[in-house]
């Protein structure tokens, strides 16, 4: 008897703007990080201790609580070669997997085709928010984006059901006869019936969906119950994208990173209960990343863009613990006033393509990395 | 005026502009289609939402902090324009010579080069090449600053020949290094600062600073090149005059416009593998191209007159890209007459379409036609007709109940309703089959009256509901 | 000579440069107006835009010394958020007002930031906005607002009880199109920056047509689009010549003065940025920020988009009790201040 596998699905936040990692996981035995931080800082007797060294900032309330349950790997000093401190370059070096050229595919789009080489599901992929992100793009790759899931899908001005169902079945009469004409019209046509199909299956999911959880009212909290809407549904989604911010804090720091990180630890706290709830805490793998940290000497209200980042990867089945060397706030070992990077993010994503998805790493983090043990290797049978 | 006339013209509007309204379509069709022809070629004086009414109520869109802020000036110029093919042969450049933000990081430089396409877009195609070269978006985006003297960097050199003129396979790998050499020292004014403030995404302390073109004659190789079976003393300058004379140049730019303005062609990278869909017309606009000795305008003069251009065979053989598609249906509401709150979120949509203008996939460009459809592509396509054409109180809407009204007292036939609502939506041509499923909807929502006072609330919904599905219909999306 | 003398007097003297631009905090972001208090604490309205995050739309407190006392207001549709805040004015109780062109009201707030309550509505009726812009108090404590797109000005109490309104669409005397910017004189006498035409017209405190001045180009005494005005004490008239990039010096009675392009230096904040950023700072030093180059359509906006010292976007003008000049650029993100020449 094989016990039925679950499928396993994975959660990405994306913190945009340049999440502050010095002020995120928090150097406050080393000495150099209060002299460098004169304003911008948070005080010894205020981090949440991690060890003698190292502790979260009191925002990450809920993850530190993660964190003592083993469910938590930090990865500290996060980047790549040669960094660039440009938000939307960065972003997009972080979405590709590409850090030299301009990559043409997304790092999870490649994953949902090893997943579903054929697109046959059109919600393998789903984006909470607006727009599509580029890590989930990938050509012949179905993806959805939802930016609000109970009235996703086709028509959502349309007051009034009878009058929806109404404009919906003639549109899907329509799409269905347009494949009797020429080649274009076809295409479009199935297309179409996808996405009216799609769309159906995903504004479900908050009517099948009952916990005892309650998320908080801003968008990282109702985006990620919207997340667990749609998972524990259970109707193929494997990836879900979302993101936060603006974290990009050049000035009001301490209270607009103190802000942010409440809103998405709590989320993320709120999850995982969630998921436990739904006995899925297992199936589940959260990735928190941002495109860049920020400079190690603060300009008295904010910190500027810089290099060296922190990511989570939270997840039932995670080996939980500190993963790569903190970077030296040393001056000599600092990269241009920023933290110097020591592991490749690449390797994040290498690990999570072979060991979570069961996918080729290589075409998921665009070359060979090496694997961190925050996941144990799948077994094989 | 027979309707299959108003219905050639709709297909140029469609294709030399964004569409046009009924109302402007049976004025077209009044001065007759040659005439139409002149009028939309005649830019000398294009009059758009004024730049300083941009300016005022969204500083972002001259000054620039932003990324985005460009196109949205940009999507107000092509929606309000009075001269829609200028804005169109403009999309038409950018989508060849492709310059994106992602390398670029500064939005003023990208917006400065739309400028410079529009200036130069419908002239000699030597000069557009010349100052394409010289524009500091297009430096930076093809490393041409690191193009020097003693040690060439290939890039923009190859791109010219491969990507904005002949296409691969006409010339040799000599040839690209040659024409590198002649582009050595054409950089941008204070080049360190410039390049590290994109790098580090810096608009401090004062917000962006504008790029300007330089040439460093003391990094300039003025050596003998041998080009293309010419040896000179060549500069970039008479790198484009030998470039303009081949017939590969000829040939790539004559696809270019058939795939952009005639009907869909494959993807540029497959051209060297694929023959065109219609040979003998690349044959002709390639004729055209050296008859009127590179004027773009005189080019796109005769393909629009032309008869292959004119054939119903390639009526809708085109899927309109998101940039038309937004455009074309805020241009039919009518209600963009002057800076909105809400037209930030109209560029937005288009990117959720797939298309962000000034960010390409690729160096390449777009790839186009059904390249633009996928699930979540359709779904923010429909949505967004649907949504803005389905609006009752714009002036747009305000016509279409006045032409239903203007039928009469009682109720209107189903049949007369889909009618006026496809005529209204600049003429469009949809399949019998497509039109038989809108009289049903019609019906079946129930009848629409016109009383004396007009059409109620109630009436008008449903009329606003017929509009919604013809929006999302397939044929709406093919130009 | 005598009249030289005074002249001399009047003409401008770069002093420094205040702010910088950032998202949210310390910092603007596309400042679209200021006021100053009693205690000479500057309060810059920051006018952002759709997309940007949401507490970049703010009011920014600080001195000229560059001394930060914080920011109040964000982006939104609730009370003491804005859309398109356009005016700040402050009354002689230290109450600060903030226009909102999209709102159609007015946000009432304290010194220190806090909000009171908001008037007004959209329409075309008296007492009703559309499009509210330039705010000034006149010497009775009653408000003015620039109604832009019903091309009027309304005066108000400053509980917003309508008292009076002037002007209509049109470009004849005492006509506007689109007006902006306000100011009033000693006398209590209202100018108005009429944008749309070009020009600053005069207005009695009844709202009777006085005088206009300036016609539309770009030669001296000439106006494109004027944003702001404001009123010395000897009734010389400043002018933010908005679509010149400039400020233009009038006379008491609209002859041409003087003419200034701006001369920005490095503001303290300036200075904090480029001391934790020394690349940039070096890479800065390096270049040439002045390049002698030509400007697509010789055009003032485009040259001052490539020299970062000049005007880009001047738009308010405040003096302050020294009868010192403080000129708000919004697409600098800074404020230059002059003095005069004595």
């Amino acid at each position: 008897m094989v016990a039925e596998v679950k499928p396993r699905s994975l959660v990405i936040v994306q913190l945009s703007g340049g999440n502050d990692a010095l002020n995120t996981v928090i150097p406050y035995g080393d000495g150099l990080y209060y002299d460098w931080r004169k304003e911008v800082r948070i005080e010894q007797d205020r981090v949440l201790k991690i060890n003698n060294h190292l502790g979260f900032n009191p925002a990450l309330r809920s993850i530190k609580n993660l964190w003592d349950n083993e469910k938590v790997a930090v990865i500290n000093g996060v980047g790549y070669p040669e960094p660039n401190r440009s938000h939307f370059r960065s972003i997009d070096i972080w979405n590709t997997g590409e850090s030299v050229g301009i990559g043409e595919s997304g790092w999870l789009g490649r994953a949902l085709r090893e997943i579903d080489p054929n697109g046959e599901n059109p919600i393998a992929g789903v984006n909470f928010g607006k727009g599509l992100p580029r890590a989930l793009s990938c050509k012949g790759v179905p993806v959805a984006s939802v930016s609000d899931l109970e009235n996703y899908g086709l028509f959502p001005d349309i007051q009034g059901e009878r009058s929806r169902d109404l404009a919906l079945s003639a549109f899907s009469q329509i799409y269905g006869s347009a494949m009797a004409h020429d080649n274009v019209a076809q295409f479009i046509g199935q297309t179409g019936i996808d996405a009216l199909k799609g769309a159906d299956i995903l504004r479900t999911a908050p009517a099948q969906y009952s916990s005892a959880v309650e998320y908080a009212n801003n968008p990282i909290a109702q985006s990620m119950k919207s997340i667990a809407q749609v998972l524990t549904a259970d109707i193929g989604t494997r990836v879900f994208y979302t993101q936060h911010g603006s974290f990009d804090t050049h000035a009001a720091e301490l209270d607009t990173h103190t802000k942010l990180w409440t809103e998405t630890s709590d989320a993320i706290g709120d999850f995982m209960e969630d998921m436990k709830e739904h006995n899925l805490e297992d199936d589940v793998l959260v990735l928190v990343w941002s495109e860049f940290g920020r400079r190690i000497k603060d300009n008295s209200a904010g910190t500027d863009h810089g290099s060296g980042g922190t990511a989570f990867v939270i997840g039932g089945t995670v080996n939980g613990g500190l993963y790569g060397d903190y970077p030296s706030l040393k001056e000599t070992d600092q990269l241009e006033g920023d933290l110097h990077f020591n592991n490749d993010f690449r390797s994040i994503y290498s690990t999570i393509a072979e060991r979570w998805l069961g996918v080729d790493p290589s075409i998921v983090s665009n070359g060979y990395f090496e694997q961190h043990e925050f996941i144990s290797p799948l077994a094989y049978n | 005026m027979p309707e299959n006339q108003i219905e050639l013209i709709a297909h140029l509007a469609r294709r030399a502009g964004f569409g046009a309204t009924r109302e402007e379509l049976e004025e077209y069709a009044g001065i007759g289609y040659e005439a139409t022809v002149d009028k939309l070629l005649d830019t000398s004086s294009p009059k758009w939402m004024s730049e300083y009414l941009i300016r005022r109520y969204h500083p972002d869109e001259s000054s620039m902090l932003a990324g985005l802020s460009g196109l949205e000036a940009w999507l107000y110029r092509m929606i309000t324009t009075d001269t829609p093919l200028l804005e169109k042969m403009t999309l038409f450049w950018h989508g060849i010579f492709a310059t994106g933000y992602p390398k670029v990081l500064n939005a003023k430089p990208l917006s400065d080069q739309i400028r410079m396409f529009k200036k130069y877009a419908m002239g000699d195609f030597r000069n557009l090449l010349v100052e394409m070269a010289k524009d500091p978006a297009m430096i930076i985006w093809l490393d041409n600053q690191q193009n020097h003297k003693d040690s060439i960097n290939e890039n923009f050199g190859r791109e010219l020949l491969e990507l904005f003129s002949m296409g691969v396979g006409n010339y040799t790998e000599d040839d690209v290094k040659e024409c590198a050499r002649a582009f050595t020292g054409w950089t941008i004014g204070n080049c360190e600062y410039m390049e590290l403030r994109s790098a580090r995404d810096s608009d401090w302390p004062y917000g962006r600073i504008s790029w300007h073109y330089e040439f460093d004659a003391n990094d300039h190789d003025n050596g003998e090149k041998e080009f293309l079976g010419r040896k000179g003393t060549f500069n970039g300058e008479d790198i484009v005059e030998i470039i303009c004379e081949q017939e590969a140049t000829a040939r790539f730019i004559a696809r270019h416009i058939y795939h952009f303005f005639v009907a869909d062609e494959p993807p540029v990278p497959q051209w060297p593998y694929q023959a065109p869909r219609d040979p003998e017309a690349i044959d002709q606009i390639v004729q055209a191209y050296f008859d009127n000795k590179y004027d773009i305008r005189s080019v796109m003069k005769f393909v629009f007159n032309s008869d292959f251009f004119k054939s119903e065979d390639c009526w809708y053989e085109k899927v309109k890209s998101p940039a038309e598609l937004v455009t074309g249906v805020m241009r039919l509401t009518e209600s963009v007459d002057r800076p909105q709150y809400e037209h930030s979120s109209r560029q937005l949509r288009m990117q959720y379409m797939g298309q962000t203008l000034s960010n390409p996939p690729s160096v390449e460009g777009w790839d186009g036609g059904t390249t633009w459809i996928d699930t979540g592509a359709l779904v923010e396509r429909m949505n967004f007709a649907s949504e803005e054409l389905g609006r009752v109180e714009t002036p747009g809407s305000n016509e279409l109940f006045n032409k239903i009204a203007f039928e009469g007292s009682g109720d209107i036939d189903a049949d007369r309703i889909v009618d006026i609502c496809l005529k209204h939506l600049g003429t469009i041509n949809v399949k019998d089959d497509t039109r038989s499923k809108l009289v049903n909807y019609v019906s079946k929502n129930g009848v629409i009256k016109v009383e004396d006072q007009g059409i109620d609330e109630i009436g008008k919904e449903k009329i606003a509901g017929v509009v919604k599905l013809i929006a999302s219909t397939p044929e709406f999306q093919r130009a | 000579m005598a009249t030289q003398g005074l002249e001399q007097g009047q003409s401008l003297r770069y002093v420094r440069t205040v702010g910088m631009t950032t998202m949210r905090g310390r910092g603007f972001y596309y400042p679209i107006d200021s006021a100053m208090s009693n205690s000479g604490r500057l309060y810059v309205l920051s006018r952002s835009f759709e997309r940007a995050v949401s507490d970049s739309m703010r009011v920014t407190m600080l001195n000229e010394d560059g001394e930060y006392y914080g920011v109040f207001g964000s982006a939104g549709i609730g009370d003491g958020q804005f859309r398109w805040p356009c005016g700040i004015a402050i009354n002689d109780q230290n109450r600060v007002f903030v226009t909102d062109e999209y709102l159609n009201r007015v946000s009432v707030f304290n010194e220190s930031g806090e909000f009171l309550k908001h008037w007004g509505s959209g329409g075309e009726i008296d007492g009703m906005l559309n499009g509210p812009s330039g705010i000034v108090f006149d010497q009775d404590n009653n408000v003015l607002i620039a109604d832009s797109r019903n091309h009027r000005i309304q005066k108000f109490t400053s509980d917003g009880e309508f008292l009076q309104s002037f002007g209509e669409y049109g470009n004849g005397d005492g006509c506007l199109n689109l007006p902006w910017g306000l100011g009033v004189d000693q006398q209590g006498e209202i100018f108005v920056a009429d944008w749309g035409n070009d020009r600053i017209q005069r207005f009695t405190p009844n709202g009777e047509f006085v005088a206009k001045y300036g016609s539309p180009g770009r030669q001296e005494g000439e106006l494109i689009k004027p944003a702001g005005v404001i009123v010395n004490q000897e009734g010389y008239i400043y002018v933010a010549d908005w679509g010149n990039e400039r400020v233009q010096v009038f006379g008491p009675d609209g002859e041409f003065v003087q003419k200034i392009r701006g001369q920005a230096t490095n503001s303290e904040w300036a200075e904090d940025f480029l001391g934790v950023n020394v690349e940039e700072a070096g890479a800065r030093e390096r270049a040439n920020l002045e390049p002698d180059i030509d400007y697509f359509n010789d055009d003032p906006h485009e040259e001052s988009s490539h020299i970062e010292k000049l005007f880009w976007g001047p738009v308010s003008l405040m003096l302050d009790s020294e009868s010192r000049l403080f000129i708000t650029e919004t697409n600098r993100h800074r404020i230059q201040v002059y003095e005069r020449d004595n």
